[in-house]
């Protein structure tokens, strides 16, 4: 961390994708994002996670200059949204994006292509999303997920530094999603910089070096997918106990940031389950059937949206 | 240079999608010879009233001006609005083609359909009615109906940006029926009564017109016609471009 402060150029400016500082938007009496402030750095591949009505959409609108924030100021790669898509460093598929009728997708792909200031060529761009076999077909013809390939070949069509998908695999069965994510990969391997939004929770788990959780258009948490789960309570410890249940006396465990009783079963969401589980020994009971599993990212999720959610209700 | 290079593109593939569209390509190519024939098809050589020129003369321009107007004003609107709508107009922004780029295409493609559907006109009114003129007045005569025709290329932007989803094709239907008849493209305005008369010559169609018969008559076209056309030319593109600007701040 040192050596940056002594650097005379300052490392923002040449580490920085993406920046947001203090952004703000508001519909009426609606804050669509409010006093967003984030990064993004070079190489990473990052999940934008939230419920529907999160900001999601506001924040890549804003990301990508089609709105302008009322406070605070967006930059991509150090100029202005607009700026960096004119250099070609910037590629995105939206949801709300349509495509041009009555063409067919490799005419769309091709012109893809001849907007963008370094192109792929179109053949290798339509093989790589996989559209290849349907290059002839008319672009109103397509289903959802072939609409959804050509959007990403659109996105793609040149050597950009920074990848935009808005929930980029809606419309695709299991199969076609898993090719998807292949070919996206491909894309973060070659060392750009990927940002998706998704509310399949099991893409951000398995594909996104770091997630960002939106919750009101504020982020409410920002780590990779295990510090997502440690701060909703990581763990989950499930046992049973004979004779009467001390609920007090479990409630008063350390670590704990869940319980949940019935009978003789209890379950438990702790940050720290060795400690937690070490003290439950230490009460000198003696837990039967003992399980300590991880929570998914999902359970994660909504922990802490739900927390968020009954702090502002207080 | 790249700019260029990518609006360039876009030109190419919307006029390919325009030839490819054979309602879009009978209704303003071939459709206004057709009714040249059926309006001036029995028509002798009387002359208009007011004016030096027989029906068939006079017809001609009228119906290669209704030709490019057709060609300019009906295909841009609709599809503006609805590539609006379908959200093609913001995929576009996410690509280094500027922003008038876009319209720019739109223009430029209606453009190259209305040339042919002037021209047709012509050759028909010609080959069947033995229309005569001298070289440099058919030359003057595409020149102008072609580039007066940018008139309404800039109405059917505006109407693009400004009516949206169902509303648009009414909209551009009453324009585009109200410009031609009421501005006299489809038969002559000195058969309206009175006060039709008064407002029609006030109408950009009726201008429009108006100098293209000015060269079938050899004579210089009147001031007036040229201020009305020019203000309206300079009231529809900003008016577009209002409009445009509006759409993109909003979107």
């Amino acid at each position: 961390m040192d050596d940056m402060t002594t650097t005379a150029v300052p490392a923002a400016s040449t580490t920085e994708v993406v920046g947001f500082d203090q952004v703000t938007k508001t519909y009426g009496t609606v804050r669509a994002v409010d006093g967003l402030s984030l990064r993004l750095h070079p190489g990473e591949t990052v999940a934008l996670l939230g419920p529907n009505g999160a900001g999601k959409s506001t924040t890549l609108d804003l990301l990508l200059g089609l709105k302008q924030p009322d406070a605070g100021t967006v930059s991509v790669f150090g100029t202005g949204p607009r700026e960096a898509i004119v250099a070609g460093r910037v590629g995105a598929m939206l949801q709300s994006g349509g495509l041009m009728d009555d063409v067919t997708v490799a005419e769309l792909v091709k012109l893809s292509c001849s907007l963008h200031p370094r192109p792929y060529k179109a053949a290798d761009v339509m093989a790589r999303a996989g559209i290849a076999q349907i290059a002839d077909r008319k672009v109103n013809k397509l289903s959802g997920g072939q609409a959804q390939r050509v959007r990403f070949a659109l996105a793609t069509a040149g050597d950009s530094d920074l990848i935009i998908l808005d929930e980029p695999t809606t419309g695709m069965d299991v199969s076609a999603r898993q090719a998807f994510w292949a070919t996206m990969r491909e894309q973060a391997d070659q060392g750009r910089t990927v940002l998706f939004a998704t509310h399949y929770l099991e893409e951000a788990d398995a594909i996104a070096d770091r997630v960002l959780v939106l919750h009101r258009g504020r982020l409410l948490a920002d780590g990779t997918a295990a510090e997502i789960k440690a701060r909703a309570g990581a763990r989950r410890i499930a046992f049973d106990l004979e004779g009467a249940v001390d609920a007090a006396a479990l409630r008063a465990l350390p670590f704990l940031t869940g319980i949940d009783v019935s009978g003789q079963t209890v379950r438990i969401q702790s940050s720290d389950a060795d400690a937690t589980v070490h003290a439950l020994y230490g009460l000198g009971l003696y837990p039967r059937n003992l399980e300590v599993a991880g929570l998914g990212l999902e359970q994660a999720f909504v922990a802490i949206t739900e927390a968020e959610e009954a702090k502002q209700s207080c | 240079m790249l700019n260029t290079f990518g609006t360039r593109a876009l030109i190419k593939l919307e006029l390919t999608r325009a030839l490819r569209n054979k309602k879009f390509l009978f209704f303003s190519v071939l459709y206004p010879a057709v009714l040249f024939l059926i309006i001036a098809g029995n028509a002798g050589n009387a002359k208009i009233d007011g004016t030096g020129l027989t029906v068939a003369t006079y017809m001609m321009v009228s119906m290669a001006s209704f030709g490019a107007l057709t060609a300019v004003l009906m295909g841009n609107s609709e599809r503006i609005a609805k590539e609006r709508e379908s959200g093609w107009v913001r995929q576009l922004r996410l690509t280094p083609l500027p922003g008038r780029g876009y319209v720019l295409a739109k223009t430029a493609s209606a453009a190259v359909v209305s040339l042919p559907s002037i021209v047709v006109v012509f050759l028909v009114a010609a080959a069947v009615k033995d229309v005569r003129l001298d070289a440099w007045q058919w030359l003057a005569l595409t020149g102008i109906i072609w580039a007066g025709s940018l008139v309404f290329a800039a109405l059917g932007v505006a109407i693009g940006y400004l009516a949206s989803g169902d509303a648009v094709r009414p909209i551009t239907m009453i324009v585009y029926f109200g410009l031609s008849i009421l501005g006299g493209l489809w038969m002559p305005t000195t058969t309206f009564p009175r006060f039709l008369q008064d407002i029609a010559k006030w109408l950009p169609t009726h201008a429009y017109a108006a100098l293209g018969r000015a060269i079938e008559e050899s004579r210089a076209p009147h001031t007036t016609d040229i201020a009305v056309l020019a203000v309206y030319f300079v009231l529809f593109a900003g008016g577009a471009a209002w409009l445009y600007r509006k759409d993109t701040l909003k979107a």
